[in-house]
């Protein structure tokens, strides 16, 4: 896949600069130093070859601003990754929102933290950042905002518009879905337009890796996104350790998995549990804490931590697992196991459920590629594409399980998708606990001040959400250059106006609930 | 003695009757919410594998106390923009019709405030005006969600209304009266739920729970999706009477069904007032059951079964009871 | 909803008897309605103290309403953004008085590990905003910590606490 894509490339675009990098150390397959003028026929190019935009990113190398573009495939793995510099002073790049509709947001933010205007966008305007701000935050220097961008800072205002019944849905929400606030123009019950407003818990992630060391930086990403909290942990970790080609003992990614699997059943329970309760039936969300308390009684038998966990070090982990831990979890997988068909038939097979939830909310598996998106919302539509088998890591190589795939996209697809993960997720624990090898947790000579080599990385792995990206430029000080985050969340939650625009407004909380989102991970 | 003897003979012993009965119905209605709230509270709990209340007194029975005395302390606030006449109006017009309805009902054959020989005509036509004083809330209260919230509400009290009255009638016309002691005193031969009116109780239920706003039905106050429906705007001792308001129509519709299929007052060994209650309480388990089982049916499909599926189904067995009593 | 200042409908009453006082005050005490305001991570573990293993519904603190006019108590549990802070103010405004505000979690305390030397987004702690009763740490407190502040809380309200901590003896 990765010579054709060469082959393509060198014959359909002139004067495009590709070569090829090494997938082991770098996260992706080609590297392409892009031209102003040929940046949208690059990504047309990409478009038509079925790749969608994994991310988008910027990086401040104080002589030039660089645009970073991450294209992958669904089907087989190639990534490719596009760089374009731009001049500081005055930064002005082309758009790609026309070609993929998730580079509308990236683009957006990309213009209020560095300042970088794009040329032919149709509504720039902030996303995340508060209406006092007065310089691009994450610049090197500090870089006053232009007054062309302070007339931008305040012109979302859905009261002034006369025609349209607004309502808010969120910030403060009944439910759980966090600070998430929704714009609702409403026809009676139904919805015309739906537009997230996003940035109520932006919690600077990105600024503060540029200021902590990396392993300083180490509670962040579970805060990021505290559900997932060891995935996150574990995309962070094995980033670092690829940058710095530290090599992780064979128990170590045994245990990785299991732990990150354990998790991951943690998340996708309380799912279950929020999803019900916003359609309003109150009683299986107590019932799935309940059988969450049990896997957090493990984790913290190990951890520490009940929530934000942070047992991932670089080189392994920082505690071996001892016998209870091994015997606690054979018995909770036993007792989750029996608990199925009580959730089976409290639920899925309950008439009303499946009313509010078959055949709402339904995405075209022709669209997931303009958005980028992934997880169980992808695999609702029948693309079967997880991380976890198409590019590896930890010892998901060494245990076998398959993906549930859904047929037609709508919420019920997702919920079930779901459900057969959790169970999916136990097979693996079984399996890994019963091979688990002996030897040590932790590679010995890792230096405590880590300076890793110059270099840029990209490494992904499948949060209990989707596909998260890491992406880190070293400079080879002790503090990353730039550590950028792709998260699932915002990508999927792209969708949501798409879908979202002639239903219900019953049925567009039920779609919002079905694509679980975890809103600090947005905003990060 | 002589002077109360004198007392009543001044003042007529209906007036005196009216009087006792008056307080205590409102004994029962204020009681009847502590209880209430004691149980649902308690019920959820142990359906959700956790106790309820439990250290505010004794298996905390003194918290619907506590709850109604920090309500009563509570202050009142009034939003600028409101609507006052209607704003002001609503929680008040909310809390009589369930006053009124109680006059009517028979807890014993001799324990009725007064026997109205409409009477559940009388409980029909003030439970349609619970419906104005939640328009009167939603508009009054300038809130977007409380409009929506009474919108809603009106349309399903609107639709659910018609298969209540239809599912009645049929007892009705076993009767041949309105008044409800009559109804009660006719069964001594035998219920009306197993003497052929089985699915009018079926869709009288459903249609009940409909009306009281509760799950699966309870959109007007849908938590998750409109912050808190109609009474978003109402703090303090005004929201207690919606509350209040909301549990007396629960006990109400319980037992207004006993009364009609379940015999009422009739029953072995114990005095009538006691199977009353057991028969219109165990009503009221089974719809706070429901409360912690079912989630909210959507809207359309709530109007759609009303319109499309009860409604046809009450016409037929009106049709049949009124064929097979003419034969 | 108005704009401006909100009227308020009750004046101060002219006598105040003690008595009443303290009985309205225990009962205010046992049964505080949160509200639902859950901002990050700590309020996963408010809801954790709201299920079946922790149950604050003993406590008769089960009735979390959803609109702050019903409310009386606000668990400010995550990181208050600049961006957020003006609906948090709204809110607290909204709420009938008697109010009283917990600071969950190490972000609404003091702006927990989010602040650093050359942060432009958070509130350093929510009691820049709106005067907090009880201050809960950690990152996130555990659901007993949660208890355990609302029976501060309680304390707070009515004067003694209802699960006393043993004296010293010696």
């Amino acid at each position: 896949m990765v010579k054709k894509t060469i082959e393509d490339i060198k014959n359909t675009l002139k004067n495009v600069d590709v070569s090829e990098t090494s997938y082991v150390e770098r996260g992706y397959h080609l590297a392409i130093e892009a031209q102003k003028e040929n940046v949208a026929a690059i990504a047309e190019f990409f478009d038509k070859k079925g790749f969608y935009l994994a991310d988008l990113c910027c990086v401040d190398y104080v002589d030039y601003l660089e645009l970073v573009y991450f294209f992958n495939n669904h089907r087989e793995l190639c990534r490719v990754k596009v760089a374009f510099k731009v001049e500081p002073e005055k930064p002005a790049a082309p758009t790609i929102s026309h070609i993929y509709t998730i580079a509308h947001w990236y683009e957006r933010e990309i213009h209020e933290f560095f300042g970088v205007y794009f040329e032919g966008h149709p509504h720039l305007v902030y996303l995340f950042l508060h209406d006092g701000i007065d310089c691009y935050p994450l610049r090197r220097n500090k870089v006053p905002v232009t007054e062309d961008d302070k007339k931008l800072l305040n012109s979302f205002k859905p009261e002034e518009y006369e025609d349209g019944f607004f309502v808010n849905l969120g910030p403060q929400h009944p439910s759980t879905h966090g600070v998430l606030r929704v714009v609702v123009d409403m026809d009676g019950e139904y919805i015309m337009s739906a537009e997230p407003v996003l940035g109520y818990l932006h919690r600077m992630h990105e600024k503060m890796a540029e200021n902590r060391s990396y392993l300083q930086f180490l509670p962040n990403p579970p805060r990021m996104d505290y559900l997932g909290a060891l995935n996150f942990n574990l995309g962070h970790v094995t980033a670092v350790e690829k940058l710095c080609n530290i090599e992780v003992p064979e128990r170590a990614q045994y245990i990785r998995t299991i732990t990150a699997e354990l998790n991951r059943i943690s998340s996708h329970l309380l799912w279950v549990g929020a999803f019900v309760a916003d359609l309003g039936g109150l009683t299986p969300f107590l019932y799935t804490f309940d059988d969450r308390e049990n896997i957090l009684d493990i984790l913290e038998g190990i951890t520490g931590s009940r929530l934000t966990y942070c047992y991932f070090r670089f080189g392994g982990l920082y505690n071996d697992v001892d016998d209870t831990f091994i015997d606690a979890t054979k018995q909770f997988i036993k007792r989750l196991r029996g608990r199925f068909g009580m959730y089976e038939q409290l639920v899925t097979k309950n008439v009303i459920f499946i009313n509010r939830v078959k055949g709402i909310g339904v995405l075209e598996p022709g669209r997931t590629p303009k958005y980028g998106c992934s997880g169980p919302v992808i695999r609702s539509t029948g693309i079967p594409f997880d991380i976890r088998k198409v590019e590896p890591y930890a010892a998901y190589d060494k245990v076998g399980f398959d993906i549930p795939v859904g047929t037609s996209g709508d919420n019920m697809d997702r919920y079930m998708i779901r459900i057969r993960e959790m169970e999916i997720s136990l097979n693996i624990i079984e399996e890994a606990v019963a091979k688990l090898p002996s030897g040590p947790f932790k590679a010995e000579k890792v230096p405590k001040k880590l300076k890793p080599p110059k270099g840029d990385v990209y490494h992904t792995i499948e949060s209990p959400r989707g596909e998260l990206g890491v992406y880190i430029v070293s400079d080879e000080s002790d503090t990353p250059y730039r550590m950028r985050w792709r998260v699932p969340s915002y990508s999927n939650l792209m969708t949501f106006p798409y879908i979202a625009k002639g239903t219900l407004i019953a049925d567009a909380i039920a779609t919002l609930g079905s694509y679980d989102l975890v809103i600090p991970e947005i905003d990060r | 003695m002589c002077e109360l003897t004198n007392i009543i003979n001044i003042i007529g012993k209906e007036t005196v009757r009216a009087i006792i009965g008056l307080i205590g119905v409102l004994i029962i209605v204020v009681g009847n919410a502590l209880v209430l709230t004691w149980v649902e509270r308690k019920i959820s709990g142990h359906i959700q594998r956790r106790i309820g209340p439990k250290e505010v007194g004794p298996f905390g029975l003194i918290q619907p106390i506590a709850d109604s005395l920090k309500l009563l302390g509570k202050e009142l606030i009034t939003p600028t923009n409101v609507e006052r006449p209607l704003y002001y109006l609503a929680p008040t017009l909310i809390f009589i019709p369930v006053l009124v309805s109680f006059i009517v009902i028979p807890f014993d054959s001799y324990l009725q405030v007064k026997d109205i020989n409409v009477g559940i005509l009388v409980i029909l036509a003030f439970s349609s005006l619970s419906v104005l004083s939640i328009l009167l809330a939603g508009w009054g209260s300038n809130n977007k969600y409380s409009l929506i919230g009474a919108l809603r509400s009106v349309a399903q009290n609107i639709a659910y209304e018609i298969p209540l009255l239809l599912s009645i009638l049929p007892v009705i016309f076993m009767t041949n009266s309105l008044s409800l002691k009559d109804i009660v005193e006719v069964q001594r031969e035998g219920w009306f739920i197993w003497k052929w009116q089985f699915f009018a109780f079926l869709i009288y239920f459903i249609a009940g729970v409909a009306e009281t706003n509760r799950t699966p039905f309870d959109l007007p106050e849908a938590e998750s999706e409109l912050v808190a429906g109609f009474h978003t705007e109402y703090s303090g001792m005004r929201f207690a009477l919606f509350f209040l308001a909301e549990y007396t129509n629960i006990m109400i519709i319980s037992a207004i069904a006993t009364v009609f299929f379940l015999g009422g007052y009739l029953g072995p060994f114990f005095p009538g007032i006691v199977w009353f209650f057991i028969k219109t309480y165990f009503l009221v388990f089974v719809i706070m059951w429901f409360r912690w089982t079912f989630p909210r049916v959507r809207f359309d499909q709530l109007l759609n079964f009303s319109w499309k599926i009860l409604i046809p189904v009450a016409f037929m067995n009106l049709i049949v009871t009124g064929g097979l009593l003419k034969l | 909803m108005g704009k401006g200042g909100f009227y308020l409908e009750t004046k101060a009453p002219i006598i105040k008897f003690a008595i009443a006082e303290k009985f309205l005050n225990l009962a205010r005490a046992n049964s505080i309605w949160p509200m639902t305001f859950g901002l990050a991570c700590c309020a996963i573990e408010m809801m954790a103290a709201a299920m079946a293993r922790f149950d604050i519904a003993r406590f008769g603190a089960e009735v979390f309403r959803p609109s702050p006019r019903q409310a009386d108590l606000m668990i400010v549990n995550g990181t208050v953004t600049k961006k957020m802070a003006p609906t948090v103010v709204t809110l607290f405004e909204q709420m009938p008085s008697p109010k009283w505000v917990i600071a969950m979690g190490n972000c609404a305390i003091s702006g927990g590990p989010f602040a650093f030397e050359g942060q432009y987004n958070i509130i350093e702690g929510i009691d820049k905003l709106i005067p907090v009763d009880v201050y809960i740490p950690g990152c996130p407190p555990r659901p007993e910590a949660l208890l355990e502040g609302l029976m501060k809380l309680e304390e707070k309200i009515t004067g003694t606490r209802r699960f006393p901590i043993p004296e010293k003896k010696w």
